[in-house]
């Protein structure tokens, strides 16, 4: 019943954006309106500035190569990872849209849907279901990653897409000062599931302050890309088996579940910086989740905490500058080979009391937590052939530090990926 | 100083003497060790469950679901933490007075109550005496059949200790039971499963696909389907084409044919409706097919619908089941069946069974009574026990004069004299 609802709200939703267009572009549309059809990166239709259309693909294919582990469902090699098509453009040039849609089997087809404006200089608006602004990992395009997988950090401790109102915009020129602030109506999709669909309401306030001190400097103008962030969610955490999931590379939980009740509490900080060639990215974060009323007879419990860090960094060997998208400045077959990255990401996610005690007091009504933890080393190449394809092959080696009742595999375990991505 | 009397002496040296032995009795007498104190149902043992009041709500508002919830069994001093539990059961299974699978090993590899891994609190909604079960039990294991070992408790729950009634506590057929009775665990072990509309009686079903929802593997849970259940249709191919002339010849390395009977004379016998055969087919029974071997065996459970008619005549339903229907038909075997019932009427008129169930009543009779979840009231608790000693008391002659009636000389001797002796 619940997850009913949920559907009927995604379709109101790409109901009302879509009835709005029609509407908005409808009544400023003059009958003699140009109508203009371009193949860029994306094809694209305009009707003048009263409406644009442009449509969007994004498809990943991966070979996986997991370890067959004890405790766990043997993995298939081929894996459709994203089937995606997004219609986003502008109506009367003013309010932007995205429509956005999974087709590889899932809960939750209906991704990022919103409508975005400026209201004035340095303030827009953005309503719908789209990215909370925590995690730069996580509110980073699945295209545009370095790495085939999100971190740990971003795909179990960020919160992930909601549905919610945002502001966000500059204080100064250059983004010297960026800043997000939202309310949703719960916490994001990278929660439990069953939470999102047990609770209809569970108001998450979430914000994300961006600075980028050197944007202005031209004396360090090596430096002037480099952004340091903080960020924060806090939202009320209902009573349940809702505690932040952790996952192995090939998605086994490590993490126990507990009951947690209350308020969750995100604080996060990221850096990004990219001189020339070169990519340097790191978060670090941690959540805390209140147990209050959760102990086997009523009692209060001790919070939970879990934590999240990683460091990354890139290297564009064929020369082109980092950027989100990377454009080969000599296509593969047209004139080059395209553009080939090398990458490394050190990350560890972990939760826990510390010490290991008799195994008998844990539990998820228990005081006490587990103590597990990921180390996870990704190494990787991605070769650009063109601005549509990218080749992408990672080998991951995780040191897994987990309880000694547990199934799955502990100490290093080693798994390989090999990414087809297709964007349009 | 004046001497004390010397026969003040010898009396208190004689009052000490006697005083040695009953304190060395007192010692030997004590709590059983162990699980045995729990189980053997020489007390009414209390059993806490330290849970939180949420998720003793949630069990009765979602108790059509198998949601296991944390829980800390306590018992005796001895506390279990982090144990999981669950709503159980099929058609007792409601929202009042729940039955409960308790899982020690849910969230705490390895935990154990002295070798037990779980064990079900089963809340006997269908029987007013609350005895049936376990007196079917007794009788199965008395006449040599394993058999899940259960005695009554009374349930407490929460921080508050609140009394939640009485309950029937049973061990679970499971790798423990199996190794306790069998001295293995690692055969086969598959929980019987009647299908809603289902009245099966062994009719062969070539496909392997029917088995599945009807056997649910309790060990080697992830082989596969053929692994799991060529040798159970097997099985029923053996007993559909076992000659009724001689069943063991081809039933031999499936079953042991005697053993079968005996289970089918002890249900019988207690008017059970809901076992191997009953008004709806096959049920209440685990297989366990033993390491390495065709061989295997039936073991009983949930016989809360015994103890249902004096007068049942011993061959009902027996035509409804290929393998009863063969026993019944060939005399070979018929004798032998009516042989099996013959012993448990000398069994239960040695006056064990009506002892045992006035034991067992006046046991929790005060318990009961004070019972807040009980469907039945005082007066059906107390009529209903005095059906379950009518029946111990009379069952054997009832059963001894229809057995009279169909057997061939030598049993039906064996019968006359037993009724002149009465």
């Amino acid at each position: 019943m619940r997850a009913r609802t949920d559907k009927w709200i995604m379709v109101r939703l790409v109901a009302f954006v879509a009835v709005l267009s029609a509407s908005l572009f409808a009544g400023a549309a003059p009958a003699s309106a140009q109508v203009k059809l371009t193949f860029d990166k994306h094809p694209t239709i305009d009707f003048g500035k009263a409406f644009t259309a442009s449509i969007r693909v994004k498809s990943q294919n991966d070979w996986r190569d997991f370890p067959s582990e004890p405790g766990s469902d043997q993995k298939s090699v081929f894996d459709p990872y994203r089937e995606r098509i997004a219609v986003e453009g502008k109506i009367l040039g003013r309010v932007l849209y995205h429509v956005e849609r999974e087709f590889h089997a899932t809960s939750s087809p209906w991704k990022n849907i919103y409508l975005d404006t400026r209201v004035i200089h340095g303030l827009h608006l953005q309503g719908g279901q789209f990215n909370m602004p925590f995690g730069l990992d996580q509110t980073t395009s699945l295209m545009n990653l370095d790495f085939n997988y999100h971190s740990l950090a971003g795909s179990f401790l960020a919160p992930g897409r909601g549905l919610g109102v945002m502001a966000y915009g500059d204080f100064f020129k250059k983004s010297v000062l960026a800043y997000e602030a939202g309310v949703f109506r719960q916490d994001g999709d990278n929660t439990r599931s069953a939470q999102l669909l047990d609770v209809r309401v569970a108001p998450t306030f979430a914000g994300r302050i961006v600075v980028k001190p050197f944007s202005k400097w031209q004396p360090l103008h090596f430096a002037r890309s480099m952004e340091t962030g903080f960020a924060f969610t806090d939202g009320v955490l209902p009573a349940g088996l809702y505690s932040l999931k952790g996952q192995t590379i090939p998605g086994d939980a490590f993490v126990q579940k507990l009951y947690v009740n209350g308020r969750r509490r995100r604080l996060g900080a990221q850096l990004q910086w990219r001189p020339g060639p070169i990519g340097v990215q790191a978060e670090a974060m941690r959540v805390r989740d209140t147990r209050i009323g959760q102990g086997i007879e009523d009692e209060d419990l001790p919070h939970v905490v879990e934590r999240a860090w990683y460091v990354s960094g890139t290297w564009l060997v064929t020369g082109e500058h980092k950027k989100d998208t990377i454009t080969p400045t000599r296509p593969f077959l047209n004139g080059g080979y395209g553009a080939v990255e090398i990458g490394a990401r050190l990350e560890r996610l972990s939760t826990g009391n510390g010490s290991n005690l008799n195994p008998a007091l844990y539990g998820p009504r228990s005081p006490y937590v587990l103590s597990t933890a990921d180390l996870v080393w990704t190494t990787g190449v991605n070769w650009y052939l063109n601005k549509f394809l990218e080749l992408s092959l990672n080998v991951i080696r995780e040191d897994r530090m987990l309880p000694r009742t547990a199934t799955l595999l502990s100490g290093p375990v080693w798994s390989r990926t090999f990414r087809i991505e297709f964007g349009l | 100083m004046r001497r004390p009397p010397i026969r003040h002496l010898v009396l208190v040296l004689a009052t000490a003497l006697c005083l040695v032995p009953l304190r060395l009795s007192a010692q030997s007498t004590g709590a059983p060790a162990g699980v045995d104190a729990l189980l053997d149902g020489s007390a009414l043992n209390d059993v806490w469950l330290h849970i939180n009041a949420r998720d003793w709500q949630d069990l009765h508002t979602y108790y059509r679901d198998g949601t296991y919830y944390p829980v800390d069994f306590e018992w005796q001093g001895i506390k279990l933490r982090n144990s999981g539990i669950r709503v159980r059961g099929n058609t007792n299974r409601n929202d009042h007075k729940p039955s409960f699978r308790i899982d020690f090993n849910r969230y705490i590899d390895g935990q154990d109550l002295f070798g037990l891994k779980a064990i079900v609190l089963n809340n006997a909604w269908h029987d007013a005496s609350m005895l049936h079960d376990d007196l079917s039990m007794l009788t199965f294991r008395k006449m040599g059949i394993p058999a899940p070992r259960q005695a009554h408790v009374r349930l407490y729950v929460g921080a508050a200790r609140e009394y939640a009634g009485v309950y029937v506590i049973s061990e679970e057929v499971s790798k423990t039971f199996l190794t306790a009775n069998f001295g293995e665990d690692n055969g086969y072990l598959y929980e019987y499963h009647r299908q809603d509309g289902d009245s099966y009686g062994f009719e062969e079903q070539p496909d392997l696909g029917w088995y599945v929802p009807r056997f649910g593997p309790k060990t080697h849970e992830t082989e596969s389907i053929a692994n799991l259940y060529m040798p159970v249709r097997s099985l029923v191919e053996a007993v559909n084409e076992a000659r009724q002339g001689n069943l063991e010849d081809r039933l031999g390395e499936y079953f042991d044919v005697g053993t079968f009977i005996t289970e089918l004379a002890v249900q019988n016998f207690l008017a059970q409706t809901d076992g191997l055969v009953g008004g709806v087919g096959m049920n209440n029974f685990y297989l366990y097919r033993f390491a390495g071997k065709k061989f295997s065996m039936l073991i009983p459970w949930d016989q809360d619908n015994s103890f249902s008619r004096i007068d049942m005549p011993p061959s009902e339903h027996m035509g409804t089941n290929v393998l009863t229907s063969k026993i019944w038909d060939e005399p070979k075997y018929r004798n032998l069946y009516l042989a099996r019932l013959l012993d448990i009427a000398d069994l239960v008129s040695s006056g064990w069974l009506e002892q045992e169930a006035a034991r067992q009543y006046e046991q929790i009779r005060a318990a009961v009574y004070e019972d807040p979840l009980t469907p039945y009231s005082r007066e059906e608790y107390d009529q209903a026990n005095a059906f379950v000693q009518q029946f111990a008391r009379e069952r054997g002659d009832v059963v001894r004069q229809y057995v009279a009636g169909l057997a061939g000389p030598q049993i039906s001797n064996r019968t006359s004299n037993k009724i002149q002796k009465r």
